[in-house]
């Protein structure tokens, strides 16, 4: 071959210099393309929200009491929004944070090494199963087969069903990262606690536990924060009436009627203002800024209290 | 520490001979309880919803015994024999998610050549574009000492599409001339076919590649006749046999060895499956009444659930995944070589390394229904790339699983050992020709892993789409990247607020399970590729 016979050593590369920092340069635009897409997402949502509010003020949309979009006077207040979120995140919460940490406890402290390999890709099907598959479940099985327990009046759509299907959907959110963490604990520690006579018991709920308390705690905020935005289980599941209780019965009651999220209501006007234009459409954009700050502010916390709060060892 | 306290406290007041055994096992049935729970959930949903779907509820008791005979029987002996036996498994495996994928692949031919760009501009850029660079690749791999194969690639990448358009009336006549059939025959079943030969000959060692290639060939050319009688088009045919190709490479280089039972399992369920459907029929038993069926997955979408079909989303589906796929990878791939390879770690790059590191996880954890938002003001109105086209629904996906393709790039990326890179260095190689020639082959499969995982999350995502404005319902599949599309999910969600009985436990119970059945295949082609690269690692 000719290219052996004729070496090149005076390290003059020539074209291939060139070539050396095209690529560079492209390998950087790609990466430029996440930072690009914050910005996009910032900007797109800034830019209505800011026409938005020279259209209804920022009070009656963050304080208002009133979400009504459709039938004029229109009312574009965000708080019943926030309450049927949070009541969702608070069902799916009240599934999946015990849940999701007895598994952990489960996978990390009792589990032989077969049965966590069967079980942990299994928990992972949890989390990959499309979200309009959960809600179609919520909608045409759970809310029947609720509703044929005794004394339990439910609507067509109800935030229960939706809660219970979502609190399943991020179980493995919980355990895999609480797990994590649980693993990270030294046996040292351990064994520190069977030589002091602890039984496993104790070991699991006092050792383990308590030292893996950030990672825990860091998994149950990015799964509200998960459930704050999870959007298709909601829609179909749970219906899109806003409302906001004024009193303690009606709060427990609104579990069985039907509410909007603020993901509800986002989908409901872009199904119905696409054209743009409308205030419809700018309101929009303003639930949809209220919601990446929501989620943003929590996967910063959830950020922030695993590594502060993590324990070196 | 915060935790010697508590232990203290906590075998203080249990102390010895106070011990409760009870306890410690109620506490581990509980967790063992919980980790089953959602497990458990989902797969009584799951079973519902494949009752619903096959309308098993339709069927006689007596189908019920031959079908647990002949197809449970066999299926529960076969796993049972795998348990015990892992490269039987394995093989199995194989097969099974080859077959799936070969499938899933010809429906994806077939989408894209035959519905979306048709057999002549299919032949036109062919022509133009694919064979050229194809012919480039295959001299550069015989004449090492081509140095001009790069720069030609690029120069057939830039010019073959526009002569392909200037072209276009002529070629388009020459393939009007030669019918779809032809076309297909001389674009993909030939190419196919030489692709064999080298994986037979050089890949496997499993013998001589011509008769291979000419076995293809042949089974695409003969089996046209009988083809013919069935009305399924000779185009569908051809790109279905080179889909399922792979499949019979699978089977022959399994079978001659011990890992027979793992090609003769699969095979004998399914025969099983078969023969419980020929029995029923001879005796006369009535069988269930799927509505997931060769019909729905070939008809539009209907008001009256007995005609419904999932025909123009599926394609719709299709064409976006596509295009996600290739964007996706060529970007995540490129961003995640450029923070683990190129990323100074002080400095202006520095600083901005460390701000796409952050960045990245971050937009990991934005609802997806944001993105839409994003896609709808960005793509759809400001870059007037159209509401609710196939482009707009590619690109608002593509940033969507941008993170966690990036993600799992660069883990790929990370476990390429540093040796093999400084032993490149030191032959002379630059930076580029490391990345490509070191460290890219060594972390493409699991770069492909997840990148398949994520393109399963992508096929599901609906809030996206709506916001983007895809449309709930099509009679059409979209005819190119501007026109407007539906998708698998958007067409669920749609059906799903239908009232009837009919929709709610038949149409929209099988476009669940046609969604399903696409996110399996693509997860067990996942495991593969993941199975595939760890043995050859070890």
């Amino acid at each position: 071959m000719s290219e052996r016979d004729s070496v090149d050593l005076s390290g003059d590369r020539g074209a291939q210099d060139v070539r050396e920092s095209i690529y560079h340069a492209a390998f950087l635009a790609c990466a430029a393309v996440s930072v690009l897409t914050t910005l996009g997402i910032v900007a797109a949502l800034v830019v209505p929200t800011i026409q938005f509010v020279s259209e209804v003020s920022v009070s009656s949309f963050l304080l208002g009491t009133e979400f009504n979009p459709k039938i004029k006077p229109v009312s574009f207040g965000v708080l019943p929004l926030v309450f049927g979120t949070l009541l969702v995140t608070v069902g799916a919460a009240a599934v999946a944070l015990p849940v999701g940490l007895l598994t952990a406890i489960y996978l990390s402290e009792y589990a032989s090494s077969r049965r966590r390999a069967v079980l942990k890709p299994l928990l992972e099907v949890l989390a990959g199963v499309p979200t309009v598959v959960y809600g179609y479940f919520a909608l045409v099985y759970v809310t029947p087969l609720l509703s044929a327990i005794p004394g339990l009046e439910l609507g067509t759509f109800n935030a229960l069903s939706a809660s219970l299907v979502m609190g399943i959907m991020i179980i493995p959110m919980v355990s895999s990262i609480s797990e994590d963490s649980m693993s990270a604990v030294p046996d040292s520690l351990r064994n520190g606690a069977y030589g002091l006579g602890a039984t496993k018991y104790d070991v699991a709920t006092s050792v383990v536990v308590p030292a893996s308390i950030s990672g825990v705690a860091a998994s149950y905020i990015l799964a509200l924060s998960r459930a704050i935005g999870e959007t298709m289980i909601v829609v179909v599941a749970a219906g899109q009436n806003a409302r906001l209780p004024s009193s303690a019965p009606e709060l427990l009651g609104s579990f069985f009627q039907s509410t909007q999220t603020m993901t509800a209501a986002i989908v409901q006007l872009g199904l119905s203002d696409l054209a743009g234009g409308t205030t419809g459409y700018r309101a929009l954009f303003a639930i949809g800024l209220t919601l990446f700050v929501m989620t943003l502010v929590l996967n910063l916390i959830s950020d922030f209290v695993a590594q502060r709060y993590q324990e070196e060892y | 520490m915060a935790t010697d306290t508590d232990t203290g406290r906590a075998s203080g007041e249990s102390g010895f001979g106070r011990v409760s055994r009870l306890r410690g096992q109620l506490f581990e049935s509980l967790t063992l309880g919980a980790s089953v729970f959602g497990i458990v959930a989902l797969a009584v949903l799951l079973a519902y919803v494949f009752w619903d779907a096959f309308g098993l509820a339709a069927a006689e008791p007596g189908w019920y015994v031959v079908f647990a005979g002949l197809t449970l029987l066999p299926a529960v002996v076969f796993v049972w024999y795998a348990r015990r036996h892992p490269a039987v498994g394995e093989t199995s495996l194989e097969l099974v998610s080859t077959a799936l994928a070969g499938v899933l692949g010809g429906f994806g031919l077939v989408a894209v050549l035959e519905v979306i760009a048709g057999d002549e501009v299919w032949f036109t850029y062919f022509c133009t574009v694919v064979a050229p660079l194809a012919g480039l690749y295959v001299y550069g791999r015989l004449d090492r000492t081509a140095t001009w194969i790069g720069v030609g690639s690029l120069v057939a990448l830039v010019g073959g599409p526009i002569v392909g358009t200037l072209l276009l009336g002529p070629l388009t006549t020459v393939a009007a001339l030669l019918g779809a059939p032809l076309v297909y025959l001389l674009t993909v079943v030939v190419p196919a076919a030489g692709i064999v030969r080298y994986v037979v000959d050089d890949r496997l060692g499993l013998g001589n590649g011509n008769y291979a290639a000419a076995g293809l060939l042949a089974v695409a050319v003969l089996g046209v006749p009988l083809v013919d009688r069935t009305g399924v088009a000779r185009s569908v045919w051809l790109l279905f046999v080179t889909a399922l190709a792979p499949t019979a490479l699978v089977v022959w280089n399994n079978v001659a060895d011990s890992r027979w039972p793992g090609v003769v399992g699969p095979a004998g369920v399914a025969g099983g499956l078969a023969a419980t459907v020929v029995v029923t029929d001879l005796v006369g038993i009535t069988g269930p009444a799927p509505w997931f069926d060769w019909q729905y997955v070939t008809s539009d979408p209907s008001q009256t659930a007995a005609d419904a079909g999932l025909y123009p989303a599926i394609i719709g589906s299709v064409f976006v995944i596509v295009l996600v796929a290739v964007t996706t990878l060529v970007v995540a791939i490129g961003a995640a070589v450029y923070l683990e390879e190129y990323a100074p770690t002080s400095g202006v790059a520095g600083a901005f390394a460390r701000l796409v590191r952050i960045n990245i996880s971050n937009l990991a954890g934005v609802p997806s229904v944001v993105y839409g938002l994003l896609g709808l003001g960005v793509f759809a109105n400001l870059a007037n790339l159209g509401v609710g086209t196939v482009i707009t629904a590619a690109f608002t996906l593509s940033l969507l699983i941008l993170p966690i393709v990036i993600i799992s790039a660069r883990e790929a990326i990370q476990s390429v050992p540093d040796s093999l890179r400084q032993a490149s260095y030191g032959m002379g190689a630059t930076r580029w020709q490391t990345i490509r020639r070191v460290v890219l082959p060594q972390a493409l499969p699991g770069t492909l892993t997840g990148t398949i995982l994520a393109l399963g999350r992508a096929i599901g995502e609906t809030a996206p789409l709506i916001m983007i404005g895809v449309a709930t319902t099509a009679f059409s599949p979209p005819s190119g990247l501007f026109s407007r599309t539906s998708a698998m999910p958007m067409q669920v969600f749609v059906w799903s607020s239908y009232p009837s009985e009919a929709f709610q436990h038949g149409v929209v119970a099988a476009g669940v399970v046609t969604l399903l059945i696409v996110l399996l295949t693509m997860n067990s082609i996942a495991i593969l590729v993941r199975n595939k690269f760890e043995r050859e690692t070890h």
